[in-house]
Order: C-alpha cells, then sequence, then structure tokens
C-alpha cells in the first residue's frame, strides 16, 4: 500500500543549486526600486512634516528656549520640572480621566447608534451624514457653540434650567460643570465619527452567520453580544485607538471653551503644553510636555495593540 | 449617444503624477512660512525698498497704520507693507519669521513683551534718541530703555478705567460720578456703590474687572493702590509677605466671595467687557481702545476713574513699534520709527485708533477723537497714574511667564477657598518658580 503510494507520488524536482541569473536579479532589482519609488512620496512627506518636528520637538525639549534668539542646553531640566509640577500632574490626571469617560461612553453609544441605523431606518445614509457632520465640521465652530449654549450667564441651557425653576450649574466658574460641559461637546462631536465606522463594519458581517444564530434560537442580545461584537473586534481595537489619540489632542473645543479654566480643572496636557510655549515663553517646558504626550500615546497603543493580538491568538 | 470609456492610467502615468505631486509638495515645503512670494533675501519684506510691519490692527487701527506708511512714503521713504495678524498669532509671526532668517523690518509689540526681545538681541537700538527722550512721558520711555539703549518708540498708551452703565447706577442712585482724580472713589466707596448697584436680573453683577488670560496683570494695578510690590526693587524676585499684596488679594478676592462679580470673570475667564456688553454686569474696568466695540452696543455708559486705595495706580497699556537689528532694512527701519514718533503723526494715530499719546508735547485735548471724544480726556487724566514703580515690574524678560502665572493662581485664588495668607504664599511660590528658571 505504501508502496503503491509512493508510485503514485509525482517525482520531486532535482535538488541542485540553482543561482538566481542576471534576470531574475534584475527583476528583483525593478521590484525594489519600483517600490520605493512608489513609498518615496509618502517617506518625503514623512520625514518633512512627521519625523524632523518631532526631531526638533525633543532638541527643544532639551533647550530652555522661550522662543527668540539663542538657547542653552539643560539636559534633562524640564523633564524633572514636571515631576514637581503639580499644573502638570492635575493636566495629566484631568487627560487621563477625560479619556476613561469619553473612550468608553463614544464607542457604547457609537455602537448603539450604528446597531438602531443598521436595521430599522429608512434614508440611512441621510442619518450617517447627519451624525458625521460634528466630526468634520471645524473644532472651533463646535467650541464656539458649546460656549454660547453653556454660558452660565446668557446661554441657553442655564436659562432653560432656570425657566423650569431647576438648579443652574456654573459651567464656566465650576470645575465640575465646566468639565462636564467639555465632555458634552466633544461626545456629541466624535460620536459620529464611530457610528459611520461601526455601520461600514456592521454591513460587512455575513447575514448568514446572524441567520444561523437566529435558527439556533439566539435571542436579538445573544447575536449582537456572541456574534456581532466578537466579529467587530478589529473595528473596536481601531476606533479604541483613534480616541484615545484624539483625546490627548484635544485640545481647540477646550482652548476655546475654557481656557483650561476654572481653576485648572479642564486642563489638559495639550493646552498646558500651548501655555507654557506659546504665552509664557518657555518653549522648551512646553516641548517637554510634548514628547511626554507623544510618549504616552505610543506605549498606550503598543500595550493595547498586544493586547489585542493576544486576545485574537487565544480565539 | 454613447460615452466612449476613459482610459485607465498607467502605472507609469501614475508614478509620474505622483512624482510631481510630491515635489510640488517638497517646493510648498520649502517656502516655509512666508507670506509672500518675495523671499529670496533675509527679510519677509516684498524687496528692496520696501519695509515689512508684523501689526495687529483693528479696522480703525490699520487705516490709521497705513496712513503712516503713506506719509513716510510721501517723504521719499520706502513703502512700508503692513502684514496684519490677529493679537494672539503676532508674537508667533515674529518668531516664527525670526527663527526661519526672514524677520519682519518692524513689528508692534506691547510694552510688557519688548523686554523678551530686548534681552536676545533682536531689537535694533536707536542710537540718536537726545532730541526723541525729553518729549516722551518718562513712565513709557523706561519702558523701552536699558542701559544699553532704547529699543523702539513708545507709540500710544491706554488704560484702564471703570465704565457704568448708565441706567443700572441710576436705580442704584449713586448720584453724580467721580470727575476728577482727586474726587475717585476710594476702595470702600468703590466697594459700596458696587453693593448698592441693582441688578436688573437674578443673573446679573454689579462689575467685571479686565483681569482675564493676558490682562492677568491688571490685578497689580490693585497691588500698587494698595502700595504693594510684586516684585522686589531689584526685580530680582517675588516679594515675599508683602501686606500691600496680601490687602489687595483680600479685596479682590472679596469681590468673588460676595457675589459682586460673575464667577466666570475669573482671570483664566470670560472677557470682562463681554459681559458688559451683553449687560450681564452693570460697571466694568475697560482700557480706552474697547471703547469702539462698546460703543456698539446700544446703551449708554459713562466712565470714572479706577478706585484708589494709598495710591492712585493705573496699568500700563498700549504698545512700542520696534525694528528688528538683523533686517537688511534696520537704518530705514528706524527712519520710519522716528516718523511715526512725530508729534503730528502721534497724534492723528491716537485720535484714529482711540488711543492716548505717549509724548508730552501731544495735547489729548486738541486730538479729534472719532469714538466718545467727552470721556477721552478723563482716560488722559487716568493715564498720569501709570507709575514708573509698577512700570518697571511689568517689563522685566520673563514677565510672559510672570504673567501666566498670575492668570493661573489667581484663577484659583478667585474660584477657591481657603485662607488668603495661604493662597498669597501659593501665588507667590508660583510667580517665584518661574522667575528662578
Amino acid at each position: 500500500m505504501s508502496a503503491d503510494v509512493a508510485s503514485r507520488r509525482p517525482p520531486e524536482p532535482a535538488r541542485t543549486a540553482v543561482r538566481p541569473g542576471p534576470s531574475r536579479r534584475a527583476a528583483a532589482v525593478r521590484r525594489w526600486a519600483a517600490s520605493y519609488a512608489l513609498l518615496t512620496p509618502a517617506l518625503v512627506l514623512f520625514g518633512l512634516f512627521m519625523l524632523y518636528p518631532l526631531v526638533q520637538a525633543v532638541r527643544i525639549s532639551l533647550t530652555n528656549s522661550t522662543g527668540i534668539g539663542t538657547a542653552d542646553f539643560v539636559g534633562l531640566q524640564n523633564y524633572a520640572r514636571m515631576v514637581s509640577d503639580p499644573v502638570f500632574w492635575r493636566a495629566a490626571g484631568n487627560t487621563g480621566l477625560l479619556a476613561v469617560v469619553s473612550v468608553p461612553s463614544s464607542i457604547a453609544a457609537g455602537f448603539g447608534i450604528a446597531l438602531l441605523l443598521r436595521d430599522r431606518l429608512p434614508a440611512r445614509g441621510v442619518f450617517r451624514g447627519l451624525f458625521l457632520a460634528p466630526y468634520v465640521i471645524s473644532g472651533v465652530v463646535v467650541a464656539m457653540a458649546g460656549r454660547w449654549i453653556f454660558d452660565e450667564n446668557v446661554g441657553i441651557v442655564d436659562r432653560t434650567l432656570g425657566g423650569l425653576g431647576l438648579p443652574a450649574p456654573d459651567w464656566q466658574s465650576g470645575g465640575t460643570a465646566a468639565a462636564v460641559s467639555v465632555f458634552v461637546m466633544l461626545f456629541w462631536a466624535r460620536t459620529g465619527l464611530v457610528v459611520v465606522l461601526y455601520l461600514s463594519a456592521l454591513q460587512g458581517i455575513d447575514s448568514d452567520l446572524l441567520e444561523a444564530a437566529e435558527l439556533d434560537g439566539a435571542s436579538r442580545w445573544q447575536r449582537v453580544r456572541f456574534v456581532s461584537w466578537p466579529l467587530l473586534r478589529p473595528t473596536t481595537f481601531f476606533i479604541t485607538v483613534l480616541m484615545v489619540i484624539e483625546v490627548f489632542q484635544v485640545f481647540d473645543v477646550i482652548r476655546v471653551m475654557t481656557g483650561g479654566g476654572p481653576a485648572g480643572a479642564t486642563e489638559i496636557l495639550v493646552t498646558y503644553a500651548y501655555t507654557q510655549g506659546f504665552q509664557a515663553r518657555r518653549e522648551g517646558y512646553g516641548s517637554a510636555i510634548g514628547v511626554v504626550v507623544f510618549l504616552v500615546i505610543l506605549v498606550a497603543t503598543l500595550l493595547w495593540w498586544r493586547v489585542q493580538r493576544r486576545a485574537e491568538e487565544e480565539q | 449617444m454613447t460615452r466612449r470609456p476613459q482610459p485607465r492610467p498607467s502605472r507609469r502615468s501614475l508614478l509620474t503624477a505622483g512624482a510631481g505631486t510630491a515635489g510640488a509638495a517638497g517646493l510648498s515645503a520649502c517656502s516655509g512660512f512666508s507670506t509672500d512670494g518675495g523671499g529670496g533675501g533675509s527679510s519677509t519684506g516684498g524687496g528692496p525698498g520696501t519695509l515689512t510691519m508684523i501689526t495687529w490692527a483693528g479696522d480703525a487701527e490699520l487705516t490709521a497704520f497705513q496712513a503712516l506708511a503713506d506719509g513716510f512714503a510721501a517723504q521719499g521713504g520706502p513703502t512700508v507693507e503692513l502684514q496684519v495678524v490677529p493679537y494672539s498669532e503676532v508674537l508667533t509671526a515674529v518668531d516664527t519669521g525670526l527663527r526661519t532668517d526672514t524677520p519682519p523690518d518692524l513689528f508692534r509689540v506691547s510694552y510688557t513683551d519688548v523686554a523678551a526681545y530686548r534681552t536676545q538681541g533682536v531689537l535694533a537700538n536707536l542710537t540718536d534718541t537726545a532730541d526723541l527722550e525729553p518729549a516722551f512721558l518718562p513712565a513709557f520711555w523706561s519702558a523701552v530703555t536699558d542701559d544699553d539703549g532704547t529699543f523702539g518708540i513708545p507709540h500710544h498708551t491706554d488704560t484702564s478705567m471703570v465704565l457704568v452703565n448708565t441706567a443700572a447706577v441710576a436705580s442704584a442712585g449713586l448720584g453724580a460720578l467721580p470727575t476728577t482724580l482727586d474726587a475717585a472713589w476710594t476702595w470702600e466707596q468703590f466697594a459700596d456703590a458696587a453693593r448698592r448697584v441693582q441688578p436688573s436680573r437674578a443673573d446679573t453683577y454689579a462689575f467685571a474687572v479686565n483681569w482675564q488670560n493676558a490682562g492677568a496683570y491688571r490685578w497689580l494695578n490693585f497691588v500698587d493702590q494698595a502700595g504693594g510690590r510684586l516684585l522686589t526693587q531689584d526685580l530680582s524676585a517675588v516679594s515675599a509677605d508683602d501686606p500691600g499684596m496680601l490687602k489687595a488679594l483680600t479685596y479682590t478676592r472679596d469681590f468673588f466671595r460676595q457675589g459682586l462679580v460673575p464667577q466666570a470673570s475669573s482671570s483664566r475667564g470670560q472677557p470682562a467687557s463681554d459681559l458688559f456688553v451683553n449687560q450681564t454686569v452693570a460697571m466694568v474696568f475697560a482700557g480706552d481702545f474697547l471703547l469702539e466695540e462698546i460703543d456698539g452696543a446700544g446703551f449708554d455708559y459713562q466712565a470714572t476713574f479706577l478706585p484708589r486705595d494709598v495710591n492712585a495706580s493705573a496699568d500700563l497699556g498700549g504698545n512700542a513699534l520696534v525694528a528688528v537689528e538683523a533686517s537688511p532694512n534696520r537704518d530705514a527701519a528706524l527712519d520710519f520709527l522716528a516718523y511715526c514718533a512725530g508729534a503730528q503723526q502721534m497724534g492723528d494715530f491716537c485720535a484714529a485708533a482711540t488711543v492716548l499719546p505717549t509724548r508730552t508735547d501731544v495735547d489729548p485735548a486738541s486730538l479729534d477723537y472719532a469714538v466718545r471724544p467727552d470721556l477721552m480726556p478723563l482716560f488722559v487724566e487716568q493715564a498720569t497714574t501709570i507709575r514708573e514703580q509698577l512700570v518697571q515690574q511689568v517689563v522685566v524678560p520673563d514677565f510672559s511667564a510672570v504673567n501666566a502665572q498670575l492668570a493661573d493662581q489667581l484663577d484659583g485664588i478667585f474660584l477657591g477657598s481657603g485662607d488668603d495668607a495661604a493662597a498669597l504664599a501659593d501665588l507667590v511660590a508660583g510667580v517665584q518658580s518661574v522667575l528662578t528658571s
């Protein structure tokens, strides 16, 4: 039997040390050249607008630059100063809190809205556009709208609450209220993107899977929990990373709405870096804060990526 | 009628297009931040025979600056090209030019920022000032002068007064407002008047002070009025345990504790003038340069002097014009400064822009102010209380950092609770931390 099988096996090609001929080498070189020719524009732009500024930011963070004239090398002095700077730690805490609160809530709301839009709603395209609109318009416009809506003296929210006999929060001078107003505007502006991304991903799920689960007796919730949600894991991973990075880059909305106040209640690392770099003229210190923000995002993304990959491998 | 199918782009044509796009992007990147195509030289200017001046300006100021440029050209000087940028971006625009070796020839700068540029050797020295110096009020001349020379001209000034909504104070029965410096309200009288102003709605307040953000240094008016100092006499450190500073802190903190001012008008809050324009407050501390904006609000208002305590004191507002040392057109730029410092030119500018002259021989009463000419003599009188002791403290090289620290610290103090002495200790420590760095 085994001999019979062996006799039916096609003969293996003779293993001889064949060196690639000149034509194969030339083809490899052509492929290599074509690849890099295609990559070059992207690499040039990346180098000019990403890598070079990043290296410069690190360099400036090691100086006492004021933004004018010459600067002296001060080593890690700016980083050491951060350790004893209470405003830095408060800004770091606020940034972390904003990420912890806003990212899961945007993902939950975005996923829920996407589920509703997928199944039931006519004119989905219109609603998709409506939800994405706040994300597309300028952050300054969003912030200006928020500033008027939540103005504690003449804003529509407090006027309405006052008219109903309810207490009107101090959106500008109360720390918690100011943070809530910023969160609400960011939530409104960012969730639309999550909706659109989840909607696209949901439409890519094979309907046979959901139908099979339904035939097996899975309830609507079970189909979402045990079929759709696991299949959306890559999308959720992408959205999480994107939203965390966005939280660490929020500037315009806070700058216009609260300026980091009151009493530092809405100060986050990016607004603090700007204040130090441009208003206080401590460019070296501001750059050091920027470098720390970059490292935090980098490490957080790598960690999250590893966790995600491990989870996929276990599956 | 059928449409002919478009040929698909080949890989080669895509590569060519990509290379072209990248080339264009690279070339545009190489052009840096220059706002005109002139380039090529070491100035942002439009070429030889043209001076470039970076400034911020409202409509009236722009017209006034353009009139200066036209007058200079009419006298045979080079063309002055105005680059108008938003106030918040002006220093960034100047710094970018300096960094890329394309500095402007001239720029407009607040007195509190002059020293930061002077100490870095950015500003050209006006060598021949023997004729100019006696013509200027000493407080303003000292704002642009140190032991090494004079690094700009004090072009104009503005200062704060208390603007009062006429209807609101009439209902409070305050009577006639003080119209001379000697009769200015004392701190106690001002606080009493504020308490008597009856808010027209539950969400209105007696007044707001203009110490928000970059204006945080105006809190030092109160310190100086109380006879205190933020910085020591040699300007090298913060005055610890200064009784005048503690008195000012308690007095101004009471504004918030007693609900006389909106909580949102703290030092990181909303601009005080906005609160006056939308009638959230009945009185506001405001500079004369805001009269044009406030005048459009559609209600009557008057002005009276800043309250006084041990001293009468007002903030150093206004701006200097400076020339850049590294400019290839340095000498022509200095000529333009000398032209702008002329009595006639300064008077015309001030009348058009609703600001005050810094020359002693320009009589503000003779100027034809376009907005509230009746109030300008009061501002002129108030400006005489800009004290050199205070000026010296707000023109130190580190003042940008000091001012930012003041805004942060005062915001926490005004909106927070706790002991005044402890709050002052925090403020002192905060300001000291940026002075010593």
